[in-house]
């Protein structure tokens, strides 16, 4: 009996012993980022067991975060107290990286990875100056959803969604025009919307599409103010303000109560730009929909971004918050999200013929969704936003919205727009 | 052992830390900071008037502060108005009244967010009830909240319907303390109830209402949580105001020291607007 129990306590106290070894040689990183659905909270939370699981030595404690989460970081930072490893939102990788709070990955990367591995688009992203300090998680970019059998009843062809294929505007719009019903004075289902919306930013396809730039080369300047531009933006705004084949949703705020994708689906609705990250939504909602390229002025564009990890300048432990970063940013990890239609992949690879199987979930993805990849590959290009500060970019918006919704010209808002923006860019 | 007074401050104590922790010392750090630049994580830069001069100059600022000024005359006054109305009707004693009271102060204990959100949807310009309502009497409506012209009228309707239980409340305790005998002397003496109300509610009444009109223009002045969750401030800055743009430049653009600068002119206007009811309160006011 008492053998026994001398037994029982040394076996209790060696596993107790043998237990705080292996925590001593545990490092725990602090990671933080934001949840902007249940399946990336759940696609976040199941990654990290995996992780930790093939990195017995890294223990990994996550700290989502709802709303405000560049402030938060921010403040975090400035206390000296922030996460090891955390998302950052593209269009605050350059702030955060001028203010030297973000650890320089170059090296780690240039032994592990390789930059031509990554669509143009997430290049352009994460290089700054040749230097790495973010690695991208995918990509996403403003697409053209509609619903079938609106097309369907109408007798009309769908969008294409071979981007050497789109349509011009013109073609676009008289599709548009055809799809707009009215019934009793009142619209009761409008051709197209969306192209308005600030964080879609679809504008900047539009522009680019016409040859015109958002900013310089250097991002010095406003170029809004050039012919090409201007006659993009007054096209966008005639969808409403001209032909009424677009509904008058404002940048900034939702069509109260009802969702764009929900007037897509009950049918009041026959086109919608959004973001490629609206194919998951859609995908669940149960009704016929596809997906296409933008119209064009006169070559097919579109634009591109996605959150970046990073790692604090001032982590203990960069060997380790490398491992995670590599890990969130590897194929394996983001194929999850994007066989739902969240994201987009990010490594060229992915978007050739024999991998597309790994992601073009079918119950996702329309079939002709294997024209469009190379729209992304080909024909993406950075989202503006990146490159600029956060205050330039919210006064482009401000002033556009001034634009869509009042009867300012586009000259007195361009104007306006340059008079405020070019001295913040110049700083 | 100890005094009686070592005893108070030992219970004032857990207040009075979160005071000085919470609310002093930032109050008087950001003072400071309001004479300077400053993003959080370089380092702080002395630049004096600085942030006060770009504020004149900033047709932003001159546009959130009419916005302000805007909200605090839409809302303070009809929403004055309306809970008096609703708390002499609702001062009677018939049966189920405290329903009535209940279902008056249900929107103030309700979340803000449920609240813009539900109020999105009623202002909805093609499925919304409000314009249903409208086209019934043949009225086509506006769209609401993606027009620059009635985005801050719809605003502070919401604010206003918000609002309306809490001062209700307060006036139905002021109602409440006038003693029944002047009515039943004025009555006897063949007032009728415009004269009872001019003469004895009013007058009575007038510390509670100077005390609604101060806190009401006090919350108008600082409205945010409703603007930011039904209109983000658009559109095209229509409803933005003084507290949003401070918080736009606080934690969006990370310009702390401009933000804490717009933060002190807020609190000067408050002031000086509260300064001059109280200097008014001889005139109306009676103890």
């Amino acid at each position: 009996m008492k053998k026994q129990l001398i037994f029982l306590i040394l076996v209790i106290f060696s596993l107790l012993v043998f237990n705080t070894m292996i925590m001593a040689e545990q490092v725990t990183l602090q990671f933080m980022g934001w949840e902007a659905s249940p399946l990336e909270t759940e696609s976040v939370k199941q990654g990290l067991e995996q992780f930790m699981k093939e990195n017995l030595d890294i223990k990994v404690e996550y700290t989502p975060v709802a709303g405000e989460y560049a402030a938060k970081l921010l403040t975090m930072i400035a206390g000296n107290a922030a996460p090891d490893v955390f998302f950052i939102a593209s269009d605050s990788y350059r702030s955060f990286q001028e203010r030297g709070v973000l650890l320089n990955l170059t090296e780690y990367f240039n032994k592990e990875m390789d930059i031509d591995e990554f669509i143009p688009l997430s290049q352009d992203k994460m290089l700054i100056d040749g230097e790495i300090y973010g690695i991208s998680s995918c990509d996403v970019s403003p697409v053209l959803f509609y619903n079938k059998s609106i097309f369907d009843e109408a007798g009309l062809p769908y969008p294409p969604s071979d981007p050497e294929k789109a349509w011009t505007w013109d073609k676009f719009l008289d599709v548009a025009k055809q799809l707009t019903v009215e019934k009793n004075g009142k619209t009761v289902q409008y051709g197209v919307s969306g192209f308005e919306i600030s964080w879609v930013s679809a504008f900047c396809a539009m522009v680019k599409s016409n040859d015109g730039r958002v900013f310089n080369e250097d991002y010095t300047e406003l170029l809004l103010d050039s012919t090409e531009a201007k006659e993009a933006l007054v096209k966008i705004k005639n969808l409403q303000a001209v032909y009424g084949v677009s509904p008058l949703v404002i940048a900034d705020v939702q069509q109260g109560g009802i969702s764009a994708t929900q007037m897509l689906q009950t049918g009041r609705l026959a086109m919608l730009v959004d973001g490629s990250w609206t194919l998951q939504q859609l995908a669940q909602m149960d009704f016929p929909f596809g997906i296409g390229v933008l119209p064009k002025f006169k070559k097919p564009v579109t634009i591109g971004q996605a959150h970046l990890y990073s790692a604090w300048a001032k982590t203990k432990h960069p060997d380790e918050a490398w491992e995670l970063i590599k890990f969130l940013s590897s194929r394996g990890y983001q194929t999850k999200l994007v066989r739902e239609g969240l994201w987009l992949p990010n490594r060229m690879d992915m978007y050739e013929e024999e991998n597309l199987a790994n992601w073009m979930n079918p119950d996702v993805y329309p079939d002709n969704f294997r024209d469009m990849v190379k729209y992304f590959t080909n024909y993406a290009e950075l989202w503006p936003a990146v490159k600029v500060p956060s205050e330039a970019w919210s006064i482009v918006n401000e002033e556009l919205g001034n634009f869509f919704v009042t009867d300012q010209s586009i000259d007195t808002v361009i104007s306006s727009m340059k008079r405020r923006v070019d001295p913040i860019l110049n700083k | 052992m100890y005094s009686d007074y070592f005893w108070a401050a030992l219970f004032l104590l857990p207040n009075l830390l979160g005071f000085l922790v919470f609310i002093l010392l930032p109050l008087i750090a950001s003072f400071g900071l309001s004479f300077t630049s400053w993003d959080l994580l370089t380092p702080i830069k002395w630049i004096g008037l600085g942030n006060y001069k770009t504020l004149i100059s900033d047709q932003v600022f001159w546009k959130v502060l009419w916005n302000t000024i805007y909200f605090t005359i839409g809302n303070v006054p009809v929403g004055i108005i309306l809970s008096l109305f609703l708390a002499i009707t609702l001062n009677q004693k018939i049966k189920g009244i405290t329903i009535f009271r209940a279902v008056y102060f249900l929107p103030v204990i309700s979340s803000t967010v449920a609240v813009a959100i539900v109020w999105q949807w009623l202002y909805n310009p093609q499925f919304g009830l409000l314009n249903y309502l409208l086209s019934l009497v043949g009225i086509d409506g506006p769209n609401w909240l993606s027009s620059t012209t009635w985005a801050m009228p719809a605003v502070i309707i919401t604010s206003i319907w918000r609002g309306l239980g809490f001062n209700m409340v307060l006036f139905l305790a002021g109602l409440q303390g006038i003693p029944e005998t002047y009515y039943d002397a004025a009555k006897i003496d063949g007032a009728n109830w415009w004269a009872l109300f001019k003469n004895i509610t009013v007058p009575l009444l007038s510390p509670t209402t100077f005390f609604v009109v101060v806190i009401s223009i006090i919350n108008s002045f600082q409205v945010f949580d409703l603007i930011y969750v039904m209109t983000a401030g658009g559109p095209a800055r229509s409803t933005s105001v003084l507290v949003h743009y401070l918080y736009q430049n606080a934690f969006q653009y990370f310009k702390m020291g401009y933000a804490s600068a717009i933060g002190y002119v807020l609190f000067f206007l408050v002031f000086t607007v509260i300064l001059i009811q109280l200097k008014r309160t001889k005139n109306w006011v009676v103890y």
